[in-house]
């Protein structure tokens, strides 16, 4: 239960390199469950889960001690370069004007979403940011809905999609990145941002406009403030610690300027910045008392009313019915003067659907604005008028992936050849044109084919050739040698039939089915293939212990390639690393390295590249498909466009709806 | 209550008649079970029922003839083998089908690979557990998936997402919803019996402890008792859920038998047999079970349609065999997600409410055919 696409909109996202990685249960979204992720709508306690595994076992202190130079000795010492600092509705809108609508409003709202034109023409046209600014209804109300409520409304305890949605909106941050995964300084918080030349430091000069919804200023010693609370061993973060625990240090030199310090020099390091800032006024004297800062009277009604700093505060919450966001004026007007964009919407509303097919009758009622349709839905629930009536629907790429892992320390699994077979054996066309409905991508390894670090030439998905497939398990030494139909290999002495058992979350209705199928495909040749549905905590507990045979899940996709060597090296092996299958090879542990050392980005594709067809050949996964995203939006709403990971996983993502007079 | 004394004689022939022959033979009245028979036949409702429990089991039984992609009997290479047994247990699957590229599919690969070759097949030509391909059997297209999954001619109930026959899956899911009522209720009868027999008979402490034993399994909720054992479990079975369904659900077998042994236990007949030094283990399960036997043969019958109804339910949820589960069950899931294919909810439902509805209807003709004073108020 949990979806990958929403899970980080808007303008500030950060999410990290860790928690990049969701993994995503297959299947489809029925009532509670959906698949993890694979289609549609996850809620939030897969999330939750995953990022739970970070969090376990830490040590009682976290940080080690660091006494940060005075600015003076930094300034002489270090010599700056400037970074950008950018406004992402501005950017947003330099693209759109550089990609035209390929038809009339009346035109797009017309379409039936049945080809990749009417798709194209639909997004491109609806898409728009307004003309101007008469055009947008400021009164406007946006009306969501979340399958899960939100456990906490505290952005740094934050853990499930909406919890991340709801922050996004609601809290304030520094960083933020595109569509393209550019990462930069969000120009509505930031006057400035440089960083050295090896990229230890980072050095941020807030605006000093910036108030909190209580009407205290946002300082430099709140980022420190939050830093240092993230970091706090005794304070339950959960999924937000992840790549804020790879910095060194944070320190507030005056109330605007802000120094990051980071361990090393890498790449990646403008990842581990990207975390919500909460306000040390409201949290440094009551986090004493209170270490969990979701426990204590006062941090009770905190919950219930944050101080946020975002463009959105939340007005009212009431468990498991309804969360609403309301317009902050404070947030961009000073003085009487407009000091930053006007939120287009007034009210946000996130309603608590828990079933799908009711999110999708309310959707079809016109009661909410959006909702993530999963394959099913998308190919046969939302194709008549009654749909068309209230609403249109969209696609696009996506770079989630759903596989199948082979623990490669099991005896079955740990030659290639085997696993080369297995992914010989399934019928993939079977799966993707009738399990997946025919609108995912065939599998080719761990990057989509659009993505920049994209290996060059991308490797051809697998074609079931049961052929093939027997003749490797007869080379890997897998023959019927004692007659009874079944495969078979002496290991240690001891006669061992080819029987295994895959472990699928019984919540993930298509991951079901694949596995139905590649069973049925390897009784063909004399493979047993067990199938065990298993609750999805229990399964990320075997995944992390490594006790599982063959696994089937999906990744959702880190916002940079490097987030990769938490699946793939040897040390991710161990580490609270997510390297469940075991893979280990010494040349992609270097390619890791160096790609996280390299700043030239058409350099680092290459490096990526070359891991991605090391993988491939080695096949320590059975890569099922790429995982688009389709949506469906209420005529009413406009600026909407996808990025590989769903609508609004990037920025400014969500900040772009409106609607219009 | 006639027909008595025939069953509580333990020796079960009638004590020689001293008299002579110069009486009139009296021929002999029914014995209770037929008595019991005779009344249960004359009523329609529940013999309609028993008619269409019979039926299901000769279902269950021949399934594999009934719906499969392997031939019943085939002559293959000059030998007779029976491949549809391989639906019963997959190792019966002789290994000749696997070898050689054969891979499993008969129809194409008998021809090729031997064109002496002959074979009996199935009625329908469907797989309860994958997608037929096209040109499988020479002619016949695939099976249709998703919304085009209509009722046809190849596919008499349709078929589900994956372009599975929801006919050759409910045909074989029959096995597993007759063998989990019954399997279970065995369990739970044997349970039931014992204990109920204990605690009615001996009477005093034994009863007292067997009687909160009785109440704390009954506090005991299966379905959650199940999930929490599916969680614990390495490899799921249905026999597992079975055996956990069968361990929770003889209290009230339990309780009836016990009250009937609190009853009977006082009857002159009981006093009589200890009297000649019969041993308690033999008046329990030789003059009394047989005589308590008829009002818990009614919770067993409505057990076994409870039975039923949990497997569906856990299939359903998701939580049942393991897949691929051609349960009733399973299918009412798969047509939850959309109510379009409204041919996976309309024949596994009604599979479901009339298997359930036959149990209940026989039960309660059960019950009426055995309760003396139903039976002699219509009488």
């Amino acid at each position: 239960m949990m979806k990958l696409t929403r899970w980080l909109p808007t303008i500030t996202l950060w999410q990290v390199v860790g928690i990049c990685l969701l993994p995503l249960i297959l299947g489809c979204p029925p009532p509670a469950d959906d698949e993890n992720g694979l289609e549609g709508t996850e809620t939030g306690s897969a999330t939750s889960a995953s990022s739970e595994a970070a969090a376990e076992e830490e040590p009682d202190v976290l940080l080690e001690p660091f006494d940060p130079p005075p600015l003076d000795e930094l300034e002489a010492s270090v010599e700056w370069e400037d970074q950008p600092v950018l406004d992402a509705m501005e950017l947003y809108r330099k693209y759109k004007a550089e990609h035209p609508p390929l038809a009339t409003v009346e035109e797009a709202l017309a379409l039936k979403n049945d080809s990749p034109e009417a798709n194209e023409k639909i997004l491109t046209t609806l898409g728009q940011p307004p003309a101007s600014e008469s055009e947008v209804d400021y009164d406007a109300a946006l009306r969501r809905f979340t399958p899960l409520d939100i456990k906490s409304s505290n952005p740094i305890l934050g853990s499930s999609v909406t919890e991340f949605e709801v922050n996004d909106l609601t809290s304030f941050g520094l960083f933020a990145f595109d569509w393209n995964f550019y990462p930069f300084a969000t120009a509505e918080h930031v006057k400035s941002w440089q960083s050295s030349k090896d990229r230890l430091f980072d050095k941020v000069v807030l605006r000093d406009d910036l108030v909190w919804s209580d009407g205290k200023p946002i300082t430099a010693h709140d980022v420190e403030f939050t830093f240092q609370t993230i970091m706090n061993p005794k304070v339950p973060v959960v999924a937000v610690r992840s790549g804020v625990d790879e910095l060194k240090w944070v320190k507030a030199y005056d109330d605007h300027t802000v120094v990051f310090f980071h361990k090393e020099s890498l790449a990646t390091n403008v990842w581990n910045m990207l975390f919500p800032i909460i306000p040390r006024h409201a949290y440094a004297d009551s986090m004493k008392e209170d270490p969990s800062l979701s426990k204590s009277d006062y941090h009770l009604k905190l919950e219930q009313a944050p101080v946020c700093g975002g463009p959105y505060k939340i007005s009212s919450r009431v468990r498991n019915q309804e969360i609403v966001l309301t317009r902050r004026e404070d947030y961009f007007m000073k003085d009487g003067v407009e000091v930053r964009r006007k939120p287009y919407f007034k009210e946000i509303r996130f309603r608590v659907i828990e079933d799908l097919n009711t999110a999708l009758l309310a959707l079809e009622k016109g009661e909410i604005d959006d909702l993530e349709l999963n394959p099913e839905q998308w190919d046969t629930q939302t194709k008549d008028d009654e749909f068309y009536a209230h609403n249109t629907k969209a696609y696009g790429v996506g770079w989630g992936h759903a596989y199948i892992g082979w623990n490669l320390n099991v005896p079955f699994f740990s030659d290639k050849r085997v696993r080369q077979a297995m992914s010989y054996a399934l019928d993939h066309e079977e799966m993707i044109e009738n399990i997946c409905y025919g609108v995912y991508e065939y599998g080719r390894g761990v990057y989509h084919p659009t993505a920049w670090m994209a290996p060059n030439p991308m490797p051809e998905p697998y074609h079931q050739s049961l052929d093939k497939a027997e003749e490797l398990l007869d080379a890997a030494g897998w023959t019927d040698s004692d007659g009874d139909g079944i495969r078979d290999k002496e290991i240690d002495g001891k006669l061992v039939p080819f029987e295994f058992t895959i472990t699928i979350a019984n919540a993930s209705q298509t991951g079901i089915k694949i596995c139905e199928l590649l069973k049925s495909n390897l009784d063909q040749i004399g493979v047993i293939c067990n199938i065990k549905p298993t609750e999805f905590t229990v399964l990320q507990e075997q995944a992390r212990n490594h006790k599982f045979q063959a696994q089937c899940a999906g990744w959702g996709t880190g916002a940079d390639p490097a987030s990769g060597k938490n699946l793939w090296t040897t040390k991710a092996i161990e580490q609270n690393g997510r390297n469940y299958v075991s893979y280990s090879n010494p040349r992609v542990d270097e390619l890791f390295e160096l790609g996280e050392r390299e700043f030239d980005r058409d350099k680092r594709a290459k490096i990526y590249g070359e891991i991605a067809t090391i993988l491939w050949d080695d096949q320590p996964y059975t890569w099922l498909y790429f995982r688009s995203n389709f949506f469906a939006w209420n005529k009413d709403v406009r600026g909407y466009m996808f990025s590989p990971r769903g609508p609004y996983g990037y920025s400014p993502g969500l900040s772009a709806l409106w609607k219009p007079k | 209550m006639t027909g008595e004394e025939n069953v509580i004689d333990p020796q079960g022939e009638p004590a020689p008649t001293p008299a002579g022959p110069q009486l009139a033979v009296i021929p002999k009245s029914p014995g209770f079970w037929k008595e019991a028979w005779r009344r249960f036949r004359i009523r329609k409702l529940s013999m309609t029922a028993f008619v269409f429990v019979v039926l299901l089991a000769l279902v269950a039984i021949f399934s594999p003839a009934i719906a499969g992609t392997k031939p019943i009997v085939v002559k293959y290479k000059g030998r007779l083998y029976f491949p549809a047994m391989a639906y019963f247990n997959a190792s019966w699957e002789n290994p000749i089908f696997t070898q050689d590229k054969f891979r499993k599919r008969y129809p194409k690969n008998l021809e090729e690979k031997d064109p002496e070759s002959w074979a009996i097949w199935p009625l329908s030509f469907n797989d309860p557990y994958r997608r037929v391909q096209e040109e499988e059997w020479p002619g016949r297209p695939g099976n249709p998936t998703q919304v085009d999954g209509k009722p046809s001619s190849l596919n008499w109930f349709g078929t589900d997402q994956r372009g599975v026959d929801v006919f050759a899956q409910m045909v074989h899911g029959s096995r597993i919803a007759l063998l989990v009522g019954f399997v279970s209720m065995g369990i739970a009868s044997a349970i039931g019996i014992i204990v109920g027999a204990l605690a009615g008979y001996f009477g005093g402490w034994v009863d007292t402890l067997l009687s909160r034993v009785i109440e704390v399994v009954l506090c005991i909720p299966t379905l959650v008792l199940i999930l929490a054992l599916l969680a614990i479990i390495e490899q799921v079975t249905i026999w597992h859920m079975m055996a956990i369904i069968g361990a929770t659900r003889w209290t009230s077998i339990a309780r009836l038998t016990r009250a009937e042994f609190l009853k009977l236990k006082q009857m002159d007949f009981v006093s009589a047999a200890r009297a000649t030094g019969v041993g308690p283990i033999r008046i329990m399960f030789r003059y009394l079970l047989p005589n308590a036997l008829a009002p818990v043969l009614v919770p067993i019958t409505f057990g076994i349609a409870s039975a039923i109804l949990i497997e569906s339910s856990l299939s359903f949820l998701g939580f049942g065999a393991p897949p691929p589960n051609p349960s009733w069950g399973t299918l009412l899931s798969a047509g939850r997600s959309n109510y379009q294919l409204w041919w996976l909810i309309v024949f596994p439902g009604t599979a479901i409410f009339l298997a359930v509805l036959a149990y209940n209807l026989i039960g309660e003709g059960l019950q009426e055919a055995t309760d003396p004073r139903l039976r002699d108020a219509d009488g």
